[in-house]
C-alpha cells in the first residue's frame, strides 16, 4: 500500500532513457525515494500535520520506535497543517491510497465521513499492543467513539495558552512570590496587567500578540471566552440555534479593544515579538519548544478567566486509520502496533507542549518536572472550550471557517461586533440547515438517524 | 528611439545622451526586478535568528546551513528528479501528439474532421483551473490519482499547441512533400523524415514552452498527488513543511533551489527560448 | 527557412507528373484519422469526459467519495445564485484581473522599448525582466509573503513602511497584483520585444526623414504596429488572470486572506469540491467561471473577426 503504481524505475525504462536525466545528472534516479528502498521489512506510511514547535518531538518519538521495532520501516510525512492537510487526506481516502495511519483533530471526525473514509480500529491489535480504555482520559475517548465502534484513538488535548515574559513582567510588579503571574479574574483586571507591563517598553513595541487578524485563531479565542460565559451555539436536537448574540457581543468587544487600544499590533508576526520582547502573546501551546528553544525567561496559563468561569479552547490530536479498501495484513497492524506506541510514550510528546491523554503519564515524575507544562495542564484538562461536537465543526473546519473571518472583522474594526455577532448567528443557521455532503443528511437528522 | 541611426555612427561613441539615460532606466528597473531574488538569496544565507532581526542586505555572518538543512531534509531532491521526469514526459508526449494531430489536421482529410477541429478550438477554453473537480473524479475513477501517470496525462492535451502547430504546418509550402510522394514515400515517412526536420523552430518552441508550463505547473500536480514522496517541486514546497515550522532562510532556500534550474538554462539557451516564447504566443495571434 | 525549402522543391518540378502526384497524394491521404487519434484519445479522456461529467455532476449531491450520490436537478445552481461567496469570490478574481492586466500591459510595453532600444546589454535586461517567469508560483508566493512581511520583509524596509501587506483588507489584494505583475510582466515583454522586432525598419527611417522626432515616432509608427499584440496579450492575460489561484493561496497559506479579501474563484471552487467534499456543487458553480471565460473568449473572436471584416 502506498508504493506509487507506476514506480520511477518502470516509468523510466517506459519512456525509453530520456536523455534529460543523463544530462541533469541525476544518474540514481531509481534511488530517489527513500522508501522504496525499504525493502522487505513491513512499511507504514504515516501522515501528521505536526509542523509547528511540537514537530521535532514526533520525529524524535518516530525515530525512537524505529530504534525499538527495527522490522518495521515507518515512512512519515509532515503535511501543511490545516485545510490543506484534511484536503490531501479526504483525496487521499477518496482516491484508495490513503497512508495506513494518520492524524486527525477529533473535531473533524464527525465530518470525515466514519465508515467511509475512515477505517475503526481493531481493538484486539490495540490491546496486544498495551492500549486500554482505562489509561485514557475517559471524555477524550468517548468522543472518538461513532456507533460504538473507535475510529479516533485519542493522544492529547492541546490548548490556548497566555505566554508571559517573566523578565518583563517581573520589572511591572505583576508577578507573584512564586514568579508566577496570577491569571486575572476580569477585563478591568486584564487591561490593568497589559497596562502596567506596556509602561516597561519601547514604543512600537506590542504588548499582546492576538493574531487579531487570523481567523482560526480569532475563532479559538472566541470559543474560550464564549464559554466562560456559558454562551452555548445549538440546542441538543441540533435543531435550533441556540446562540446568544449579547454574550458573543461581549467578547468580540472584549477582543476588539485590545486593538482599540493599542495593545496588540495588527500584521506583526507575534510568535517573533515575543521573542524580542513583547511582554505577552496568546498561542497554543505547541509554541512551547519554540520558546523554550529560544531561552527566554516565560510562563503559560491557559487564557485568563476575565468573564468569571476558567475555560480555554481545547482540541485534540487523535490517530485515525484513513479508509484502505484492503485494509489489512501487516501494514495495518504495524500501524496499530506504531500508534500504541505514540500515545503510550506521551512524556516524550509533552515535551512537544501538548497535555497527554494517556493518563500514566501524570504519574511519570519526568512528565511533572517539564516547565510550563506544570502551570497549565492541569486546568486546560479540568476546564477545555470545545467546538460543538457535529459535523461541520473540528479545527479549521467549515464552522471555523465561516465563523473566523467575522470575528476577524470585527477584531481589526470593519464590523462592528453586535453586528458581526449577529452575522455569525445566521452563518450558523446556516450551516445548520446545510446537509453533510457525505451522507445527505443535517446535523439533526444524523442525530435521530432520519432521512437516508 | 535612436536605433535607426545607429548603424550609421558606428565609428562615434554609442553613448548619445539618450542612450545613458534609456540604460539608466532600464537598469534600475532591472534593479527592482533583481532586488527580490537578491534578498531571497540574502535570507537564504542568513541564520534563522539572524532573518528575522533588524533587515539588512548582507549577512553578518554568512551560512550555508540552510541550504545543507534543505538538501538534507530528503524531500527536496526527491521533489526535483519527480519534477524533471514529469516535464520531460509531458514534453515528449505533447511534441509527439500534437505535431502529429496538427499534421492531421493540416494536410490530411478524414470525416468528421471539421468537427474534430472545432471540438479542438473549444478546449482552449477549459483549464484544469476550472475543470479541477470533475477532472479530478475523472482521474479517480481511472485509478490514477497519487500516480506519475496521473500527473503527466492530464497535462499532455494542449488544444493551444495543436493549433499554434496547425498554423505552423499550413505555412509550409506543399511541394516538398508532394516531391517526396512521387518519390515513393507513404505519408508517416513523409512526416517523420521531411515535416518534422522542417519544424525545428516550432517544435522547440512548443516544447520549450511546454516544459517551463509543466515544470511549474502547481494546481493539478496539487489537486492529484497526495504522497508526499511523489509531489513536483512547486507542489512539494507549498503544502509539505519540515517539521520544524516556518524558517525563512529555509524557505528561500527551497525556492532557489525549486527556481534556479530554468533560470540557469535560460541564461545559456537565452536566445532560443525568447524566440520559442515570442513565436508560441505570436502564433496565437 | 520558407523561402529555402520553396526554391528546392520548384525544380524538380514537372507538370504532368506532379499533377497526377498531387491528385493520389491527395486520395492517398484521405483516412488521416490515424493522425489525430493518439491526441484525442488523451483530449477525449481529459477535456471531454471531464466537462460531460461535470456537467452530470453539478446536477447531482455528489460527495468526494462517490457514493450517495443522488439527482438534484438545478438545486446546486439555484443554490450558486444565493451563495455570497460565488459572488465575492468572482468579484475578487475580476478585481484581480482588472488591477493586473492593465500593470502588465503598460510594464511590459516599457520594459520592450526599453530593451529594443537601448544599445548595450540587451541580454542582460532581457534576463532581468525574464527571470522571474521562470520561477513556480509556488516559490513566487512563498517569496512575497516573506517580502511583505511587516517588521522585517524587503519591500516596507526598502520604502520605509510599516504596512502590514498581507494583514488588511486594503492592501490584500494589491500584494497578490504585485507579486503577480513582478512574476508574469516578462511573458508579455517577450511577446512585445518580437513585435517590436517585426516592425520594418524603413518605416522609421522614413518618418525620420520627414523631421519626425523619436516621441512622435513611438506614436505613430510604434503604437499603431503594436494593436494586434496588445490584443493578443491583453486577451491571453485576462483568461489567465481570472483563474488566478496559485500565488494568492500559496502567500495566504491556503486561506481566505484577510477578511477573505482574496479568496479567487477558482479557490472557492476546490475549497467546495475538496475541504467541504461537495464535489456536485463544485462542478455547478465551475460552469459559472466557464461562461465568464467563454464569454471572454467569443468576445475576442467577434473583435477579431470585426477587425478583419473592417480590414477589407
Amino acid at each position: 500500500m502506498g508504493l506509487p503504481d507506476l514506480n520511477r524505475r518502470r516509468l523510466l525504462a517506459a519512456a525509453g532513457g530520456l536523455a534529460v536525466a543523463g544530462s541533469f545528472g541525476f544518474a540514481a534516479l531509481g534511488t530517489g525515494a527513500d522508501a522504496l528502498a525499504a525493502g522487505a521489512r513491513t512499511r507504514v506510511t504515516y501522515w501528521n500535520l505536526f509542523s509547528g514547535g511540537d514537530g521535532g518531538n514526533m520525529v524524535a518519538m518516530v525515530d525512537a520506535f524505529q530504534k525499538a521495532t527495527p522490522d518495521i520501516a515507518v515512512k512519515a510525512s509532515t503535511l501543511t497543517w490545516g485545510g490543506p492537510y484534511y484536503t490531501k487526506l479526504a483525496m487521499a481516502a477518496a482516491g484508495s491510497r490513503a497512508p495506513d495511519l494518520a492524524v486527525m483533530h477529533q473535531g473533524r471526525v464527525p465530518g470525515f465521513a466514519p465508515g467511509r473514509l475512515l477505517d475503526p480500529w481493531d481493538m484486539d491489535l490495540l490491546t496486544k499492543y498495551g492500549v486500554k480504555e482505562a489509561d485514557f482520559n475517559p471524555v477524550l475517548w468517548q468522543r472518538g467513539i461513532v456507533d460504538g465502534k473507535l475510529y479516533a484513538l485519542p493522544l492529547d488535548i492541546h490548548v490556548q495558552l497566555n505566554f508571559y515574559r517573566t523578565d518583563i513582567c517581573k520589572k511591572a510588579g505583576l508577578l507573584d512570590a512564586d514568579g508566577k503571574l496570577p491569571s486575572a479574574t476580569s477585563t478591568d483586571d486584564w487591561f490593568r496587567i497589559l497596562k502596567s507591563a506596556r509602561k516597561q517598553l519601547k514604543s512600537g513595541v506590542q504588548t499582546l500578540g492576538l493574531h487579531a487578524n487570523d481567523q482560526n485563531f480569532s475563532w479559538w479565542f472566541f470559543v474560550a471566552f464564549y464559554q466562560q460565559l456559558a454562551g452555548t451555539y445549538f440546542d441538543d436536537a441540533r435543531t435550533d440555534v441556540t446562540f446568544d448574540t449579547q454574550k458573543a457581543t461581549r467578547v468580540l468587544e472584549f477582543l476588539r479593544r485590545h486593538v482599540t487600544d493599542g495593545y496588540a499590533i495588527v500584521g506583526e508576526a507575534d510568535a517573533e515579538a515575543f521573542l524580542a520582547g513583547s511582554p505577552f502573546t496568546w498561542e497554543g501551546d505547541w509554541s512551547v519548544p519554540y520558546y523554550s528553544g529560544a531561552k527566554v525567561g516565560y510562563g503559560a496559563q491557559p487564557l485568563p478567566p476575565v468573564f468569571g468561569t476558567p475555560a480555554t479552547h481545547a482540541e485534540s490530536h487523535s490517530f485515525v486509520l484513513p479508509h484502505q479498501s484492503d485494509r489489512g495484513g501487516a501494514a495495518n497492524e504495524g500501524a496499530h502496533r506504531l500508534a500504541a506506541y505514540l500515545v503510550t510514550h506521551a512524556t516524550a510528546w509533552a515535551g512537544g507542549g501538548h497535555v497527554p491523554a494517556y493518563l500514566p503519564t501524570f504519574k511519570d515524575p519526568a512528565y511533572l518536572q517539564l516547565t510550563p507544562q506544570d502551570e497549565y495542564s492541569k486546568p486546560a484538562m479540568e476546564h477545555p472550550a470545545t467546538e460543538p461536537h457535529i459535523w461541520f465543526a473540528g479545527s479549521t473546519g467549515i464552522l471555523a471557517q465561516r465563523l473566523g473571518p467575522i470575528i476577524a472583522a470585527s477584531n481589526l474594526g470593519s464590523t462592528k461586533p453586535d453586528t458581526a455577532a449577529r452575522r455569525m448567528k445566521s452563518a450558523l443557521e446556516q450551516l445548520l440547515a446545510m446537509k453533510n455532503p457525505m451522507d445527505g443528511r443535517t446535523a439533526a437528522q444524523e442525530l435521530t438517524g432520519a432521512g437516508t | 528611439m535612436t536605433t535607426p541611426t545607429h548603424l550609421h555612427r558606428k565609428s562615434r561613441s554609442t553613448w548619445t545622451p539618450a542612450q545613458i539615460a534609456l540604460t539608466t532606466v532600464a537598469a534600475a528597473l532591472s534593479l527592482i526586478w533583481l532586488s527580490p531574488l537578491v534578498w531571497a538569496l540574502s535570507t537564504s544565507l542568513k541564520t534563522p535568528t539572524e532573518s528575522v532581526a533588524s533587515p539588512h542586505w548582507i549577512p553578518d555572518h554568512f551560512t550555508l546551513e540552510s541550504w545543507k538543512g534543505v538538501l538534507d531534509a530528503g524531500n527536496i531532491p526527491n521533489w526535483f528528479v519527480n519534477s524533471v521526469v514529469v516535464s520531460v514526459c509531458v514534453t515528449v508526449i505533447v511534441l509527439l501528439v500534437a505535431s502529429l494531430a496538427a499534421y492531421g489536421f493540416a494536410r490530411t482529410e478524414f470525416r468528421g474532421k471539421g468537427t474534430l477541429m472545432a471540438l479542438t478550438m473549444a478546449g482552449l477554453m477549459f483549464s484544469p483551473a476550472i475543470l479541477g473537480v470533475p477532472l479530478f473524479t475523472t482521474v479517480q475513477s481511472l485509478g490514477m490519482v497519487d500516480t506519475y501517470w496521473g500527473m503527466i496525462l492530464p497535462q499532455c492535451a494542449p488544444a493551444a499547441m495543436v493549433y499554434i502547430l496547425y498554423k505552423f504546418f499550413q505555412s509550409l509550402p506543399k511541394e516538398l512533400e508532394e516531391a517526396a510522394f512521387i518519390d515513393g514515400a507513404g505519408r508517416w515517412r513523409i512526416f517523420f523524415t521531411i515535416v518534422l526536420p522542417l519544424s525545428k523552430p516550432s517544435l522547440s518552441a512548443v516544447g520549450i514552452f511546454t516544459f517551463i508550463a509543466s515544470w511549474n505547473n502547481f494546481i493539478w500536480p496539487y489537486m492529484v498527488t497526495n504522497n508526499p514522496d511523489l509531489m513536483t517541486m512547486p507542489n512539494g514546497i507549498a503544502t509539505v513543511q519540515n517539521a520544524f515550522g516556518i524558517v525563512w532562510p529555509q524557505l528561500m532556500a527551497g525556492g532557489l533551489i525549486a527556481g534556479l534550474p530554468l533560470i540557469v538554462v535560460f541564461v545559456f539557451f537565452q536566445s532560443q527560448i525568447v524566440r520559442g516564447v515570442a513565436h508560441t504566443g505570436l502564433a496565437g495571434q | 527557412m520558407t523561402a529555402t525549402v520553396a526554391t528546392a522543391t520548384l525544380r524538380p518540378r514537372t507538370t504532368t507528373a506532379t499533377d497526377s502526384a498531387r491528385l493520389r497524394w491527395g486520395r492517398r491521404f484521405q483516412h488521416g484519422g490515424w493522425f489525430v487519434a493518439p491526441f484525442f484519445v488523451l483530449y477525449g479522456l481529459f477535456v471531454v469526459v471531464p466537462v460531460v461529467r461535470g456537467l452530470y455532476l453539478s446536477f447531482t449531491d455528489a460527495n468526494i467519495s462517490g457514493d450517495h450520490t443522488s439527482f438534484i436537478g438545478l438545486a446546486n445552481y439555484r443554490e450558486a445564485l444565493q451563495d455570497d461567496l460565488v459572488w465575492s469570490s468572482l468579484w475578487h478574481s475580476v478585481k484581480f484581473t482588472l488591477w493586473v492586466v492593465p500593470m502588465i500591459v503598460v510594464v511590459a510595453l516599457l520594459m520592450a522599448l526599453l530593451a529594443h532600444h537601448t544599445v548595450h546589454f540587451k541580454w542582460l535586461w532581457r534576463l532581468c525582466f525574464f527571470a522571474p517567469f521562470l520561477l513556480p508560483s509556488a516559490v513566487v508566493g512563498n517569496l512575497w509573503w516573506w517580502l511583505f512581511q511587516p517588521t522585517n520583509g524587503m519591500v516596507n524596509h526598502v520604502l520605509g513602511l510599516q504596512t502590514p501587506w498581507l494583514a488588511q483588507k486594503s492592501t490584500a489584494m494589491l500584494a497578490v497584483v504585485i507579486a503577480t505583475l513582478w512574476w508574469t510582466v516578462g511573458f508579455s515583454f517577450l511577446l512585445y520585444l518580437a513585435a517590436l522586432q517585426n516592425i520594418p525598419q524603413h518605416l522609421y527611417e522614413a518618418a525620420e526623414l520627414d523631421g519626425a522626432g523619436p516621441f512622435r515616432r513611438l506614436l505613430h509608427i510604434t503604437v499603431p504596429n503594436l494593436r494586434n499584440i496588445t490584443g493578443l496579450v491583453l486577451a491571453l492575460q485576462i483568461l489567465a488572470s481570472l483563474q488566478v489561484f496559485d500565488q494568492a493561496v500559496v502567500m495566504y497559506q491556503f486561506g481566505p486572506g484577510p477578511e477573505e479579501s482574496t479568496r479567487t474563484f477558482v479557490q472557492y471552487t476546490l475549497e467546495q469540491g475538496f475541504t467541504s467534499y461537495r464535489v456536485g456543487y463544485a462542478s455547478a458553480i465551475s460552469f459559472i467561471l466557464f461562461v465568464v471565460i467563454a464569454a471572454v473568449a467569443l468576445g475576442r473572436m467577434w473583435l477579431l473577426r470585426r477587425r478583419e471584416e473592417d480590414a477589407r
